[in-house]
């Protein structure tokens, strides 16, 4: 198998790292660089859990080759507590009880975050379509919805 | 009673790590020197095994075990040892794994899976129930070779893999003295759960003891050890079950599915680990499903819409192997009337074998496929009669006092209530039926209710152990799978001994030293654990008073424990609060502070008779609720929205007032996507849709429902604070209240689901 080498920044750490061409990105995540939040749902882009920030943009993580995030700004879950202090949505997941089996949360926080990015003060509407890629079996996505809201009133505050 | 931690609205304990990405799921386990497994699948789903070449996987490098059927011939089943581990003569349903490989890499894996070349010779294959019954193909031709350790009763020389009956009164009789007799078919889809974890084991043999280690996402280890044990032919204590975060259980990790597999590879890999991940092609065409079913009602009432008679035929479709059929059977068979009065009832119930996907444990257990049966049913008579549908149940709703269909005297029951509350939800007293909305869709409302038994009997232990510094560290093997077990058991704790909420802690679930659990199904964790914690937390309780009063020098009988105070009576010197004990040095030198607690149900239960189902309790805890829909279609395009869900559940008590409408909300979209969305189409044995594009989940945007829930708490003599299961009640009568309100809405007698726009548009009826 034919290797490259790559370098990419995740989380704010910069790696060098060679790879096989074949490689996913969600695969040199979570083998190459052990992070193993970022999850593997279906392997075909359907359902979201795999949703990581490549240069601020959310992005399948299964459906995109670790070479071609050569030179990427990498943000992953793992990314989002600084210092032990939880982000605002990580706060407001909790607080408004939008986690359950915990599985599809990383992904959901990851495309949440490209979400506040974008429109930092979002209508329900906006979010469920922009999150729509994004599958969640076990809340109903109401409470997902109503932590988004709350978060984004969490930054207006801070 | 003035409690402080239980009835309180509290955030899950497991959510910090689930919202950093540090909880460990089943395939975040990587263990040194660890190989990858794949699968070789049959590509027929009915076919003779002539041969299986593995010779071109063996050669290529990096494969370090390839195994056939040949390798390893046993049978396993917890109900009936039907599923052999690895198909050896025959292959019973497309994806049943024909071969195994292990590998350096998991492409390596995959890649030699694909060399194994296997010669079929193909059977007539049987896709359906009506194809099943008729007998002319036999998927297993003789029963009577299988060893049958758990309730099954299958019929030799047909596909029936298992049978349930129901007599109460006299059918027929009851059929004559009514006013009306009405007959129907409403038949549901075999779905699958759509975890967004696959299943996962990863699994290593100890080359000196023989002791298997497996770790999985398994919501039973202990239903599932005695089944690897026979299955690996090794003592009950020499399979390990190390349980890893559940990412989404719903029943489908109730079944062992990888473990068997990751399980029989490490047999033949040198004491290396292997893990095993299905891929979602794997889990859609071979885990679990939910088995479709057919059910056909005929339902004698008086002209004032009295409940006479009841008669109901359930087939299920339970795939290629028996698994857990039996269990849906029964539990289904005694929910398939509903909570209604009816003096002469009759259920029969049977497991039809096809050649398809295992139809088995799925949220609910069968409930929600007679619930949309009985339901769809009393809209139908309530139609005929010309009475409102909420009117029809309420008059033949079980009370209090009420004798059941399996002859049992109800108490604390609350279904009125649940209808009551649920009709209120969505206005249904100010709303016809039906009606047409400002921009011309038709709009309906329906409602529907359910009772489900919890399994009975059973057993659930405890462990909880007081750390030196007053922590609580708890043992007990209840699955977290996002239910928030693992939040609501710490609370009853908390409450039992003052000890606040963030020093208790939840120890990991390993068979090696956790206490048994029979299983986290049933919705009965909150109510056995809960009762198990309670008595082990007595225990805790008088060890500390023996050593207070000890300390303090007085008789045990002088000592009192309030609210985590640990005091004698009448001397307010005398007080050692729990949270201050590791201070107080009364831990010093002494035995361990060990509560231990076993919940049994087995003095609670009278077991039901095997032909009539009568008894006096058979089981220790039914579920109740109600749920109502308005749904508006687009005459134009069939387009169907559900608008509003009214929901009612009595919970008993509520202990985690949040998790229990958690446990409510994620069912009605769940429910939502059995009623319009979902369906796995079998065409002659071979699934057409099996990934995420072409089956559809409900999304972000199809959920946006108004979603109105009322906990209703009629406390349960025996419950943990009167508290009552929530885990599958929610799910129970979504679908049936939506179908009742998409047939009002298009004045139709739609009686399948999915019900989709083509079906609206065209009504397509039975």
């Amino acid at each position: 198998m034919k290797t490259l080498t790559i370098q990419v920044t995740v989380n704010g750490e910069a790696f060098c790292k060679t790879v096989g061409v074949n490689m996913t990105l969600l695969e040199f995540l979570r083998e190459e660089l052990h992070l193993t939040g970022t999850k593997l749902g279906c392997n075909e882009g359907e359902c979201g859990a795999c949703t990581v920030l490549v240069d601020g943009k959310p992005v399948n993580s299964c459906l995109m080759l670790a070479v071609e995030a050569d030179g990427a700004e990498i943000f992953t879950v793992e990314g989002l507590a600084k210092d032990g202090t939880l982000h605002p949505l990580q706060e407001a997941f909790i607080e408004a009880g939008a986690v359950q089996c915990g599985f599809c949360t990383p992904g959901m926080l990851m495309s949440a975050k490209a979400l506040l990015d974008k429109y930092p003060k979002p209508t329900a509407q906006q979010i469920r379509k922009e999150l729509e890629g994004n599958i969640c079996r076990c809340t109903g996505y109401d409470r997902i919805v109503k932590a988004i809201i709350l978060a984004s009133e969490m930054n207006k505050e801070g | 009673m003035d409690l402080k931690v239980v009835g309180k609205p509290v955030a899950r304990k497991d959510a910090i790590e689930k919202v950093t990405g540090q909880t460990k799921f089943g395939a975040d386990i990587d263990l040194p020197g660890q190989l990858y497994g794949a699968v070789c699948r049959s590509t027929y789903p009915h076919a003779t095994i002539k041969n299986v070449n593995t010779e071109m996987a063996l050669k290529l490098p990096g494969v370090r075990a390839v195994i056939t059927g040949k390798d390893y011939t046993k049978l396993y089943g917890q109900f009936i040892e039907d599923q052999p581990v690895i198909a050896f003569d025959k292959v019973r349903y497309q994806g049943e794994p024909v071969a195994l490989v292990a590998a350096e890499d998991l492409l390596t894996a995959q890649e030699a899976a694909r060399l194994i070349e296997i010669e079929y010779e193909p059977l007539p294959v049987v896709n359906s129930i009506d194809e099943a019954l008729t007998n002319e193909t036999l998927l297993h031709e003789d029963w009577s070779k299988y060893n049958i350790p758990g309730a099954c009763h299958p019929v030799q020389n047909t596909n029936i893999g298992d049978t349930f009956t129901l007599r109460k009164g006299d059918i027929e009789q009851g059929f004559k003295e009514s006013d009306l007799v009405v007959e129907n078919k409403f038949s549901c889809s075999m779905l699958q759960h759509t975890t967004i974890e696959t299943h996962t084991a990863t699994a290593y043999v100890n080359q000196i003891t023989g002791e298997i280690t497996v770790y999985t996402p398994a919501q039973s280890p202990f239903t599932i050890r005695p089944v690897l044990a026979k299955a690996f032919n090794v003592p009950l204590e020499k399979i390990r079950i190390i349980c890893t975060a559940i990412g989404g259980g719903f029943g489908s990790k109730y079944e062992v599915r990888a473990e068997p597999l990751a399980i029989a590879l490490a047999l033949f890999t040198n004491g290396r680990p292997v893990k095993l991940q299905f891929s979602r092609e794997e889990e859609f065409m071979a885990s679990v499903a939910r088995a479709p079913a057919q059910i056909h009602l005929k339902t004698g009432v008086k002209k004032d819409g009295t409940l006479v008679a009841q008669q109901v035929k359930i087939y299920w479709d339970t795939g290629a192997y028996v698994t857990t059929g039996p269990r849906v059977n029964y539990n289904a068979g005694f929910a398939a009337c509903g909570p209604y009065k009816i003096p002469h009832a009759w259920v029969d119930g049977y497991c039809l074998v096809t050649n398809k996907s295992l139809g088995t444990a799925y949220r609910g257990f069968g409930v929600p496929e007679v619930a949309c049966a009985h339901e769809f049913q009393m809209d139908c008579i309530a139609k005929e009669l010309g009475l409102d549908p909420l009117e029809l149940r309420l008059k033949n709703v079980l009370e209090e006092g009420d004798i059941s269909v399996t002859g049992e005297v109800m108490q604390s029951i609350a279904v009125k209530e649940c209808l009551e509350e649920a009709a209120k939800n969505i206005g249904w007293y100010d709303k016809p039926l039906n009606w047409t909305t400002q921009d011309g869709k038709l709009a309906g409302k329906g409602i529907a209710c359910f009772c489900k038994l919890t399994g009975t009997p059973s057993t659930t232990s405890t462990v909880l152990k007081l750390n030196e510094n007053g922590s609580l560290t708890i043992q007990y093997s209840g699955r977290e799978m996002g239910q928030g077990v693992t939040t609501v058991i710490p609370q009853m704790a908390a409450e039992a001994l003052g000890i606040s909420l963030d020093k208790i802690h939840m120890a990991p679930v390993d068979t090696a030293y956790s206490p048994y659990d029979k299983t986290t199904t049933s919705s009965r964790s909150t109510f056995h654990g809960g009762n198990a914690v309670l008595m082990a937390a007595e225990q805790i309780k008088e060890q500390l008073l023996d050593l207070a009063a000890k300390y303090f020098q007085v008789s045990p009988s002088q000592m009192e424990y309030v609210d985590g105070v640990i005091r004698c009576k009448g001397e307010p010197t005398k007080a050692i609060h729990i949270e201050d004990i590791e201070a107080s040095g009364i831990l010093k030198e002494q035995p361990p502070v060990i509560g231990n607690g076993t919940y049994s149900t087995l003095n609670l239960y009278y077991k039901p008779d095997p032909l009539t189902r009568q008894s006096k309790r058979p089981t220790v805890m039914w579920m109740f609720g109600a749920q109502a829909a308005i749904t508006e279609v687009d005459p134009a395009t069939g387009c169907i929205k559900l608008k509003t869900i009214g929901a009612a559940h009595d919970v008993g008590y509520a202990i985690n007032p949040v998790g229990c409408l958690q446990q409510i909300e994620g069912p009605i979209i769940m429910g939502l996507g059995h009623a319009l969305l979902e369906e796995m189409i079998y065409e002659n044995g071979i699934l057409r849709n099996g990934n995420m594009v072409d089956y559809k989940v409900p999304t972000f945007q199809d959920s946006d429902v108004e979603m109105k829930i009322t906990l209703v708490e009629k406390q349960h003599p025996e419950g943990p604070f009167g508290a009552k299961g929530i885990g599958e009640p929610g799910i129970c009568p979504v679908a049936a209240a939506i179908v009742n309100s998409v047939n009002a809405a298009c004045e139709a007698n739609l009686n399948s689901i999915p019900i989709k726009p083509e079906h609206v548009l065209f009504r397509k009826e039975d």
